[in-house]
């Protein structure tokens, strides 16, 4: 009987038609999939994207916390002075280095306990563990996600007990309401628990940058700071408008820069009809071998032409160092094409379980206003895109974790 | 501070940070954006070789060849090969069949040389023709290849013609490029000599075969050909090579250890 049932199979699978037709009908198909994707692309070059520029600050007072400014580099003003992340999340789970500062965006959004909204970014120094940490990130639900670049979200209600209900002036003497946590001296960006037990007056957020700081300096300064506290206060670390820039110990953060918002240029039609050039445009008379082949070399495979129109958008203002988009339907532009996550590789808030949704993404222009080396070792990406809560929901820690994917320059193919 | 003023009723004077923008007609050009003239010239370099070619560590185009990197910005080679020319081989309109009728592009093919060792070729499609042209000649700049110049005879001067027989294929292109004494100038076909001027190449007798008449094959096909000059292995290569550091070594992937202590140790050596 499951003979019989399967040749009966077999017929229906027949058809009678001829060769011509099909064909015919094959390439017409194909030229209206062609027509909807031109459509597509015009769609996604609506959407609307903030950049980010950075530039030096204009005052030593700008980017101090009361401003709620968006910054880049040396450390970070805190949003929650006091309720700061600590533990295992100020450290890179690969190495156990605490992490370091890169930037950070004010954006709020039109919630009423989201009137103050800032999102930090922190990662790593170490190549080698940004190389682990796209093992990691590829692996979808972890037990134990282990990161080297973190990104953490606070926000606050407009009345709050650490800043007034006002606008700031921008004049150089605003004042938060409160003091905040004491820092740690040496990197000025984590929480200082630990003091220095013997002038009980350095503070260290971990035991390393204790004995970094103890080995380039502090060893000699440590007597003199002993027999100084006793008789002064130490100058409060947050928030006055004295100078606190000499305050960190560590050399190797980053140079401070405050970071200026644009809006990107309307992308004209021509460069939509530029974007949908790269797939098969030429006529069906006209197609023929030489074309495919001039197109094969010299048109690129998939990862060159993403790395082409990335270069053209981002040629616009080649300065950029942030896009910012939190519609709903943004996508980030990717330089390549290799590397992209898929919707199932975001995983879900880890404190409301919601959605994550695309929100900014850093570009390699950073690495270059940071002077980073271009040693063998040194930090080195193509982008890091950032992934929050759709909901940004409220209730629980003061700055809750999101989502990172890094996506790493390929080394890929050479010169044709 | 522009955005400090900006008209959010709801939020005073508190600044509306990133993605309190839609588009305004008024806030378009603001005051950072001198001109336009500035922003292009100026260069931020995205890549790590394009760090490393900023700051001047790498002096030479060649030592980017030498360790087969890709290169991904054209201001890359702007900046190493300072006398590069174009020229626009050919501007071709391609058609696509629309509801609405034909909508006409224009493939523009572009060449790019220094007159001494260097030529780039590429090809770019867009609806305008001055877009088209501008985007072959990034592409050209990007795809720059050495040529190996060599000598037919005597070896006095300088090299100027290729050092040995050649041949590059295309399709049904074929392209062989024959030493030729001095004096002898580029015998060949208006096309291939274009490019042929643009490698540095002084004398050369070439010969050809197949539907030349297609100028995207004959043009690949010279190129293809000028390529292999530096593949030919000759006896002054014999030599074993003595390899050297590239600027950047390629990131070699860490293999996954079964325990997290190893781990641990290695990166804590290498920052220390």
């Amino acid at each position: 009987m499951s003979q019989e049932g399967d040749s009966m199979e077999k017929l229906k699978g027949l058809q009678i038609t001829s060769l011509d037709d099909d064909e015919e009908e094959v390439e017409e198909y194909n030229m209206n999939e062609e027509e909807d994707d031109d459509d597509e692309d015009d769609d996604e070059e609506e959407e609307f994207v903030t950049l980010g520029f950075v530039e030096k600050p204009k005052n030593p007072w700008s980017l101090l916390r009361q401003l709620f400014p968006s910054k880049a580099g040396s450390v970070p003003a805190w949003l929650d002075p006091v309720n700061l992340p600590s533990g295992k999340a100020c450290v890179c789970d690969i190495c156990g280095e605490p992490l370091q500062f890169v930037l950070q965006v004010y954006a709020p959004i039109e919630k009423e306990y989201a009137f103050h909204r800032m999102l930090f970014v922190f990662m790593c120094l170490s190549m080698n563990c940004l190389l682990r940490d796209q093992h990691e990130q590829w692996k979808r639900h972890p037990e134990k996600p282990s990161r080297s670049v973190k990104i953490f979200r606070c926000q606050l209600p407009r009345f709050n007990p650490f800043y007034p209900n006002e606008p700031p002036r921008c004049d150089g003497t605003d004042k938060p309401s409160g003091t905040g946590a004491a820092l740690c001296t040496w990197c000025g960006t984590w929480k200082g628990d630990k003091l220095c037990s013997s002038c009980r007056t350095a503070r260290y957020c971990s035991e390393k940058h204790q004995a970094m700081h103890w080995h380039s300096g502090h060893k000699i300064d440590c007597q003199r700071m002993s027999v100084s506290s006793q008789s002064s206060d130490c100058p409060n670390k947050n928030g006055t408008t004295s100078a606190n820039l000499q305050k960190v110990a560590s050399k190797t953060l980053w140079p401070e820069y405050e970071m200026i918002i644009e809006n990107e240029s309307e992308p004209s039609a021509e460069m939509s009809e530029d974007k949908a050039c790269t797939s098969s445009l030429v006529s069906k008379e006209k197609v023929d071998d030489t074309m495919n082949s001039l197109m094969d070399s010299f048109e690129g495979d998939d990862d060159r032409k993403s790395w082409a129109s990335f270069q053209e958008r981002i040629g616009k203002a080649p300065e950029q160092v942030l896009r910012y988009c939190r519609n709903g339907g943004a996508k980030p532009l990717w330089p390549m094409s290799s590397g992209q996550p898929s919707k199932a590789d975001i995983p879900k808030c880890n404190y409301c379980g919601g959605p994550l949704c695309f929100e900014f993404q850093i570009l390699p222009q950073l690495l270059y206003y940071f002077s980073v080396n271009n040693e063998v070792d040194s930090l080195d990406w193509a982008t890091i895109v950032a992934y929050t809560c759709e909901a940004s929901c409220e209730g629980g820690v003061a700055y809750k974790e999101e989502y990172a994917w890094v996506q790493l320059s390929s080394p890929s193919a050479t010169v044709p | 501070m522009a955005e400090r003023g900006g008209a959010g009723g709801e939020r005073g004077g508190f600044g509306r940070g990133f993605g309190g923008g839609r588009p305004r007609g008024d806030r378009g050009r603001g005051g950072r954006r001198r001109g336009r003239r500035e922003e292009e010239e100026k260069w931020v370099p995205v890549t790590k070789l394009g760090r490393l070619v900023h700051s001047d560590k790498i002096r030479s185009l060649e030592q980017i060849y030498l360790h087969s990197l890709p290169i991904k910005e054209h201001q890359i080679v702007d900046k190493l090969c300072p006398g590069l020319k174009d020229e626009v081989m050919k501007i071709m309109p391609v058609q696509k069949q629309t509801r609405a009728g034909q909508r006409t592009r224009f493939k523009a093919f572009v060449v790019v040389g220094d007159n001494n060792g260097h030529v780039g070729l590429g090809v770019k499609c867009s609806k305008e023709v001055a877009t088209a042209i501008r985007g072959a000649i990034i592409l050209a700049k990007l795809s720059v290849i050495p040529v190996r110049r060599g000598y037919w005879g005597n070896k006095i001067g300088k090299p100027h013609t290729v050092p040995c027989k050649v041949t590059g294929k295309c399709g049904s292109v074929t392209v062989r490029m024959v030493p030729a004494p001095r004096g002898a100038g580029i015998v060949a076909a208006r096309v291939p000599k274009k490019v042929l001027q643009f490698a540095g190449i002084d004398d050369v007798f070439t010969s050809s075969r197949g539907s030349t008449k297609t100028l995207g094959n004959f043009v690949k096909a010279t190129f293809e050909c000028l390529l292999k000059t530096y593949g030919f292995l000759t006896p002054d290569f014999w030599r074993e090579t003595r390899f050297t550091k590239s600027p950047f070594q390629e990131h070699t992937d860490l293999l996954a250890k079964p325990t997290g202590k190893l781990v641990l140790e290695e990166p804590e050596r290498n920052d220390a």
